[in-house]
């Protein structure tokens, strides 16, 4: 029941105009949630590959040393840990608790993600 | 005299069987005019075919929410200085994930099928409103007494959601506000509807809700209290209470 | 036998109280308005049910005629009345000079009311003004002005009455006689012109009825007088609280919601389309307002609008009396087929239109009795969310 066509509704979650900090972090949840989803069907074929012999898989290796794969890598990370942290705010809420500190917990747990993903980052790069 | 500032409305124009298109005007306006002030005048001075709802003109009866560059607002208690620069362009359409009569009116008929089907209740007399917080502590903003009667169904929570863009039989944030007023240990019938699919479980916790909402009935912190209610009547309903 | 069509234009508290008072008594109803419920006077009501206290001095017919609509609309509609009961307060020694005649007015109309010392009705309104030298109970209520138009739109329409908003009447339909035989409109979501028959078109709409008396070539003793509301954001009282005196500006505050509203004025005006707010009026409802609840001076203005009232008869401002008229054009100008309703308040709605639909009962020769009087009004929602019933017009 709306006049908007379906595509412009559902690109309207990623719309983030004249919006507060909760919807941001409801866009990040839902790109991390995609990224992921996408990521663990990634994951799945390489392991596939596994069943296609030793070179096939030696091969893709050689591949994942490229830094571009690195960086994916990285956001991998990154979404991870925001998507878990943003998780166990959305529970706390529900659960009243810090409901009037929803938006320092999204702060929050986008600094720790940051912090998580430059770790990582560091280890990869100059470790 | 009165400031005077030139601005520009944007508006979204749609009638049945034609395409819609936004028309502008451009008017003089005294920046501590409401935006539905402009609005008015758009419609008495420059075209009467312009389809807007307005009834009370200061927030009692949430008919005039409408989306000023692209933020959810009531338009009567909308000051344009406090959305515009002089000479800005002002943005205005129809609230979102409602069908469109015509223009800037919606039909809210779905919103209020929902708050009749939680049975929100609409004004409460002076007895119960005072079991909160006495009338002295009313005074400031923080300390007032929310009472869910405050409520004026104005549908810009529902706009501003990001769950009922995309799926409509979803309850939305007024009618589970309403029903967390209720509370579900004095209200057990109420369970089966907010323990839905549809129901209070869907929030996404992007509370754009409680960021909109004109009257402070702060739906997203009712939600999320409502979900809590929703646990505990489960407990007491699984030890056979 | 097909039911008589009563074509009502203008859907504020007036129209939409005909409509559910004429779908009782059987007759096929169309509202038209040109745009939606209450958008015009109506909506910018104040919003006090009277008691009657207000006019029980000078005006005693409006007065009677507000403590039994109270009464009334109590007992129908309390989903949207906050029955909390007014105070009227005495501040100078002009105020306590005017109690006496207050007292008899009340007693005369049977207007309730219990005297409270100072003490006591600073103990249940604490942000009066503590000077105040005596103060009055009486049963005045707040309803919020478009719900309660809703209700009643909302039990027409589960009637059978069909609402057409958006719709502007452009012309009426006249039988070359000079009759009214129905209307020319406009409908703006379509941008569709379509004419509707009726037996009999009411013309409700208040302070605009001499714009559609003028289509059949006709004058209506309407003079539009508008007064200012400002709304502050702090629900400072619990009850309306008036001056104990004659009537006069700024001398009401009444909650609404977490607001106070403070009214009103009383001038004239030409075009009623739109009025534009006067900087003077609005300070003067400051120093009005603040001189009964002194703390609004340290509220913040929420809204501030202009609604113009439709006021009867000759005279100007205060001194019209407050109730309204029912003219059928038939006895004042030999015209058929129109009824024009003006005047009154929002308190008297019901009665306005018990008295309208008899008028337009004894032409269309119906005799079934007005029972809106015992009849509570479904939920406001459902103006919403009960269709409009599809008819076919001739």
């Amino acid at each position: 029941m709306n006049n908007q066509p379906a595509p412009q509704r559902l690109l309207s979650w990623f719309n983030p105009l004249g919006r507060n900090p909760g919807s941001w972090a409801f866009i990040l949840n839902r790109l991390t949630g995609l990224g992921l989803t996408m990521y663990l069907f990634l994951h799945l074929m390489v392991l596939g590959r596994l069943a296609q012999g030793p070179e096939a898989y030696e091969e893709f290796l050689a591949l994942t040393k490229s830094p571009l794969i690195k960086l994916g890598e990285l956001l991998v990370i990154g979404a991870v840990i925001y998507h878990g942290l943003n998780g166990l705010r959305v529970v706390l809420t529900s659960f009243g608790l810090g409901v009037r500190r929803q938006v320092q917990m999204f702060y929050l747990s986008v600094l720790l993600a940051l912090v998580g993903t430059a770790i990582f980052a560091f280890r990869m790069f100059a470790g | 005299m009165p400031e005077q500032w030139t601005v520009t409305l944007r508006i979204y124009r749609q009638k049945t069987n034609e395409p819609s298109r936004y028309d502008t005007f451009t008017l003089e306006v005294n920046p501590d005019e409401y935006i539905l002030d402009a609005i008015e005048r758009v419609w008495a001075f420059h075209d009467r075919s312009l389809c807007f709802r307005h009834a009370c003109h200061h927030s009692t009866c949430g008919a005039c929410g409408m989306r000023v560059n692209g933020v959810e607002k009531l338009t009567c208690i909308t000051t344009i200085r406090s959305v515009a620069r002089p000479n800005a362009v002002l943005t205005i359409e129809p609230l979102r994930n409602f069908p469109i009569i015509s223009d800037l009116v919606v039909d809210m008929g779905e919103l209020y099928r929902k708050m009749e089907a939680v049975e929100a209740r609409a004004v409460l007399p002076i007895t119960e409103a005072e079991i909160e917080k006495p009338p002295h502590q009313w005074k400031t903003e923080d300390s007032q007494y929310v009472r869910l009667s405050d409520c004026l169904e104005c549908g810009l929570c529902i706009s501003a959601c990001p769950v009922a863009a995309t799926s409509q039989p979803y309850l939305g944030p007024a009618p589970l506000a309403a029903a967390q007023d209720h509370r579900l240990d004095r209200r057990p019938d109420l369970l089966t509807l907010i323990d839905s699919e549809h129901g209070v479980w869907r929030c996404h916790s992007a509370f754009e809700c409680t960021a909109v909402c004109p009257s402070f009935v702060d739906p997203g912190r009712r939600i999320m209290d409502l979900r809590k209610q929703t646990i505990s009547a489960k407990i007491r309903h699984f030890f056979g209470k | 036998m097909s039911k008589p069509h009563v074509v009502i234009i203008g859907a504020g508290f007036t129209g939409v109280a005909i409509a559910h008072d004429l779908a009782l008594r059987g007759c096929e109803v169309t509202v038209i308005e040109r745009g939606d419920i209450c958008n015009g006077t109506s909506g910018r009501t104040h919003g006090l049910l009277h008691s009657g206290g207000r006019y029980a001095v000078k005006d005693k017919e409006s007065a009677i005629e507000c403590i039994e609509e109270n009464k009334i609309l109590r007992r129908i509609v309390p989903q949207v009345i906050e029955p909390n009961g007014g105070l009227f307060i005495a501040l100078d020694d002009s105020d306590l000079s005017y109690a006496e005649q207050f007292i008899a007015g009340c007693e005369e109309c049977g207007i309730p009311l219990e005297e409270l010392t100072p003490q006591q009705a600073l103990k249940i309104e604490p942000n009066l003004n503590p000077r105040l030298l005596s103060a009055f109970l009486i049963p005045d209520g707040t309803f919020d002005p478009l719900r309660l138009a809703l209700a009643f739109a909302a039990t027409a329409k589960h009637n059978g009455a069909r609402f057409r908003t958006y719709a502007e009447v452009e012309g009426l339909l006249l039988d070359g006689q000079g009759n009214v035989t129905g209307v020319r409109i406009l409908d703006r979501t379509t941008n569709e012109r379509l004419e509707l028959h009726a037996e009999v078109v009411v013309n409700a709409t208040g302070a605009w009825a001499g714009k559609i008396t003028a289509m059949a070539g006709l004058d209506a003793p309407v003079r539009p007088t508008p007064g200012i509301m400002v709304a502050y954001d702090q629900r400072l009282i619990q009850r309306a609280v008036n001056r104990l005196n004659e009537p006069g500006d700024g001398d009401i505050v009444l909650p609404q919601r977490r607001m106070v509203v403070v009214g009103t004025t009383s001038f004239d005006a030409e075009n009623v389309d739109y009025i534009p707010v006067v900087e003077e009026q609005v300070k003067l409802m400051l120093e009005r307002g603040s001189q009964l609840i002194p703390a609004i001076r340290n509220a913040q203005p929420r809204g501030i609008y202009m609604a113009s009232r439709p006021l009867v008869g000759s005279g100007s401002g205060r001194s019209m009396a407050r109730t309204f008229k029912c003219f059928d054009h038939k006895e004042t100008h030999n015209i058929e087929g129109l009824v024009t309703i003006t005047g009154g308040k929002a308190t008297t709605m019901r009665m306005m239109a018990e008295k309208t639909a008899d008028v337009v009962c004894a032409k269309l020769g119906i005799s079934t009795p007005c029972t809106t009087r015992d009849i509570p009004l479904l939920s406001y929602r459902q103006y919403y969310t009960v269709p409009n019933q599809e008819k076919h017009y001739a």
